[in-house]
């Protein structure tokens, strides 16, 4: 290849961006790395590829950049998805590397010895009140970014609990949880009745927010010919009915049971 | 006077542009100047952040914050449109500038959803990325849009995003369509210049652009024609590169046309469709100015758009035509019956049944003034276009497409062709917003010296943008409801976010649910859900008694869970994700909707939360 900064410096990038993007830990970081790789990169290369001895304004360069690349993308897993594999961390790596090398080396080819990349990286250079703007700026946009994704109370939001139930493995019992979607601390009793026969009673403290799952134990079910049922109720403490059933949740245990 | 320079007509603010960027060219080393760029950044940021308060109060279910909401986007896009319509802006500075618009409008909607998608289209889609991602593969079924997955360009753009970062379908979709947001702002800039000659007027368009009735919320959500459309704005901005080009670069821009051309087709239906029929238009465009099919003329490309969107939707997608043909069909049969007088015309501004707020008096004014400027600006700018552009074949194609967008306003008046006219919408608004910018640049031509036209100006893109925003999506949703909210022991979801939430811890099993229930079971809960009439789960979920069919529809449908959602918003894709206020009241359904389902032998309760109970009919009985 002949010395041209630029595509060398695409090729090194991508191949830095895809194989740091599967090995880092962090989620943003690989972000970071992957976001060029994925959304730049091969649109820069296809693009210099392109108009390789053919003159193009710098921001057209730069869209065609960024909107190749999401055509890139959005052939590429049309293509990944006849690979052995599919699609996968890895291949993607490999395929928007392959897209960049093999466009990088055409242009390479193609471009005169002599010519210039077609950006150059000027950055401006604001003055002490255009930077203090711009800061302002930055800062009310990172505001509003932590504001939005931020959960708030919703002051008039109608609470609500939720209850579950699902037999436990081997269907020897169930596994009961409650959840409070409340305003306000709640108590709860629970009775859980295994066929009529047994019934189990539990009391339950959440604050808005909180869960707890038990796990009840029903020996019997395992040895059982026909289908134990099982009920769980749930009664509200401190509510204007506190002996009406609040919530009900029901099934079943033993041959044809909800495990199987 | 315009004057022509390198094939193209140039008016005096982009001399002066172009001049000094030789210059700073010719001098080496030449830095972009920051300049207006700083006030602008700044008040985009306040306004941005004046919107995130709104959403934030809104979520809180606190004041009426719609102010802050309105004052927000005006702070925000405002000072850009004044600053577009001076003359002494670069080209620069205007396509840096759109591309801040472009962005922060963006940002509006990402605030009000954060941190989760909550449009219905959104929740399909990340829903076939994830199962890309997990599956590997591409064409896994989608239960509630079946043609979706046909289409996936998308999310497996967005599938690369996922494996490589291992960010969830959210953060990519987030990511990806705000670069796709980046690609239309710039790809309508550099199109409308290369076609007017002129920044001034390629700003301009781009503001009108921003407000097309779908641009603020509609075309920003996570879903296909968001990256459909930008690419073929990019494919338009190549093909007029292509137009002005001399003939030994003709290859060289056709070369994206043709890959963007491709990553349409397999992104979205309507849009393939759309690009073939642009490019035949502008093939007969350049013949009507040219008289000649030789090359720059795209009739190459217009047939091979045809064959490659027809390929794929015969090939590949045919069940996209059972998706399709009765949308259009129903718009069709709508338009006749609303005209020959047996259907009632669509009521404006019609919200989602008796319990939604009507949209005020006054934001019904503002919409229906902004359309009134818009069509009180078409003629001048369509006498503009004539005297001007009529030797430039797209220009010809806009001035179309400006007097095609009336057309599809009244096609609004009939209920069931609103989507199809909302949809063709969008593409049409393109002609319009370059026709009336044309008008634009033209007064600001003629009065020069009058202090009040620029000011004008601005305030009347304003009101294009505000009144669009109102016009394209309902006035009680323009603001966030609580999702999530937090609480005493942590963060607390509404109803159906729970329901989604349990559902995501169950080894496997299909669920039948109302339409909002259902879309969140698909993201985040991850299930297989069906919804709505066909196949019949709405009657089964809605009916007060058991019927004979619907426990042998259910288990033909291998339906293992039933939602039922007693709230009458549960079946609004709008409306029926989040916590119910207090302080409102709600339409519940009678309580046999949800008792009815004791009868059915073997059933049992797995989950209820009060407004929402499911049922599990078993693994294998």
């Amino acid at each position: 290849m002949r010395r041209h900064g630029d595509l060398e410096a695409a090729v090194a990038a991508a191949a830095l961006c895809a194989l740091l993007s599967l090995v880092l830990p962090f989620e943003p970081l690989r972000m970071l790395l992957a976001a060029p790789l994925c959304l730049f990169l091969p649109g820069y290369a296809i693009t210099a590829a392109i108009f390789a001895a053919r003159p193009i304004q710098r921001r057209q360069f730069l869209l065609l950049s960024v909107g190749l690349s999401l055509a890139v993308l959005a052939l590429g897993a049309i293509a990944l998805n006849y690979v052995p594999g599919g699609i996968r961390s890895g291949s993607w790596a490999l395929l928007l590397f392959l897209v960049v090398l093999g466009c990088s080396r055409g242009a390479a080819l193609r471009r005169p010895a002599r010519a210039r990349g077609p950006i150059s990286w000027a950055p401006a250079r604001p003055n002490g009140a255009q930077a203090a703007l711009l800061a302002g700026g930055a800062l009310a946009l990172v505001a509003a970014i932590v504001l939005a994704f931020t959960p708030l109370s919703a002051t008039n939001a109608t609470g609500f609990t939720e209850m579950w139930i699902s037999p436990l493995a081997g269907d020897n019992g169930v596994r009961v949880g409650v959840g409070s979607a409340e305003r306000d601390a709640s108590s709860y009793r629970l009775v859980v009745n295994f066929g009529g026969e047994r019934e189990v009673t539990r009391r339950l403290d959440l604050e808005p927010g909180g869960r707890q799952v038990l796990a009840l134990g029903e020996s019997r079910a395992t040895s059982s010919l026909v289908p134990v049922p099982v009920t769980a109720t749930l009664y509200k403490e401190g509510s204007r009915k506190p002996d009406r059933p609040f919530r009900q949740v029901t099934t079943w245990l033993g041959p044809g049971g909800g495990s199987g | 006077m315009p004057s022509k320079v390198g094939g193209i007509t140039a008016d005096a603010a982009t001399f002066k542009a172009m001049e000094a960027g030789s210059a700073q060219r010719r001098r080496g080393r030449s830095r972009p100047e920051v300049g207006h760029l700083a006030p602008l950044a700044l008040s985009a940021g306040v306004g941005l952040l004046l919107c995130a308060v709104a959403n934030a109060l809104s979520r809180a279910t606190l004041t009426p914050a719609m102010p802050f909401y309105w004052g927000g986007i005006l702070l925000l896009a405002v000072p850009i449109f004044y600053r577009l319509t001076s003359e002494d802006a670069s080209a620069r500075e205007r396509l840096t500038l759109v591309c801040m618009l472009g962005l922060s409008l963006y940002l509006v909607k990402v605030f009000r959803d954060a941190p989760l998608f909550t449009f219905s289209d959104e929740l399909v889609h990340s829903f076939n990325a994830n199962q890309i991602a997990d599956h590997h593969h591409l064409f896994r079924g989608n239960p509630i849009l079946t043609a979706t997955p046909y289409y996936p360009g998308l999310e497996g753009a967005a599938s690369a995003l996922m494996k490589l970062t291992g960010v969830s379908a959210y953060g990519a979709g987030l990511i990806l369509i705000g670069a796709a947001r980046l690609v239309l702002v710039a790809s309508l800039f550099l199109l409308f210049e290369r076609v007017s000659g002129s920044a001034r007027v390629a700003g301009l368009g781009v503001a009108i652009y921003a407000g097309n009735f779908n641009f603020l919320f509609w075309g920003a959500q996570f879903s296909y024609e968001s990256l459909a459309l930008p690419l073929l704005l990019l494919a338009l901005m190549a093909l007029a590169e292509r137009g002005e080009a001399p003939r030994e670069a003709l290859r060289a821009w056709g070369a994206p046309v043709l890959l963007a051309m491709m990553a349409i087709v397999v992104t979205h239906h309507l849009t393939s469709y759309a690009m073939a029929g642009l490019l035949v238009a502008l093939s007969l465009a350049y013949w009507h100015v040219r008289r000649s099919w030789d090359p720059p003329n795209p009739w190459p490309l217009a047939i091979f758009g045809i064959l490659l969107a027809g390929f794929w939707l015969f090939v590949v997608a045919s069940a996209t035509v059972g998706y399709l043909s009765p949308v259009l069909g129903d718009a069709f049969s709508a338009i006749g019956n609303t005209i020959g007088g047996s259907d009632e015309p669509r009521a404006l501004f019609q919200g989602g049944g008796s319990s939604v707020a009507p949209t005020p008096l006054l934001a019904r004014a503002v919409a229906l003034a902004a359309v009134g400027l818009l069509l009180a600006g078409l003629p001048f700018g369509l006498m503009v276009l004539w005297r001007r552009h009529m030797r430039e074949p797209f220009a010809l194609l806009f001035g179309i497409a400006a007097v095609g967008f009336f057309a599809t306003l009244a096609l609004r008046l009939a209920p069931a062709a609103w989507e199809t006219a909302n949809r063709a919408g969008e593409f049409l608004f393109i002609g319009l917003a370059f026709v009336l910018a044309c008008a634009c640049v033209e007064a600001l031509r003629r009065w020069p010296r009058d202090r009040r036209a620029r000011p004008l100006i601005a305030a009347g893109i304003a009101l294009v943008l505000v009144g669009g925003a109102i016009s394209g999506w309902p006035w009680d949703s323009q603001l966030a409801r609580p999702l999530r909210a937090s609480a005493a022991a942590g963060t607390i979801s509404s109803p159906s976010l729970s329901l989604a939430q349990w559902a995501e811890g169950l080894p496997g099993g299909r669920f039948a649910a109302s339409t909002a229930d259902a879309g969140l079971l698909l993201d985040p809960g991850g299930k297989m859900a069906l919804a709505g009439s066909s196949p019949d789960v709405e009657d089964v979920l809605e009916e007060e008694g058991l019927a004979d069919w619907m426990v042998p529809l259910l288990r033909r449908n291998r339906i293992r869970y039933v939602a039922v959602d007693r709230r009458e918003v549960g079946s609004d894709s709008l409306r029926g994700y989040y916590f119910s206020r207090r302080d409102r009241d709600e339409e519940l359904l009678p309580p046999s909707v949800v008792s009815k389902f004791d009868q059915v032998p073997g059933i049992s309760r797995a989950y209820a939360n009060g407004p929402i109970t499911v049922f599990d009919l078993g693994a294998g009985r």
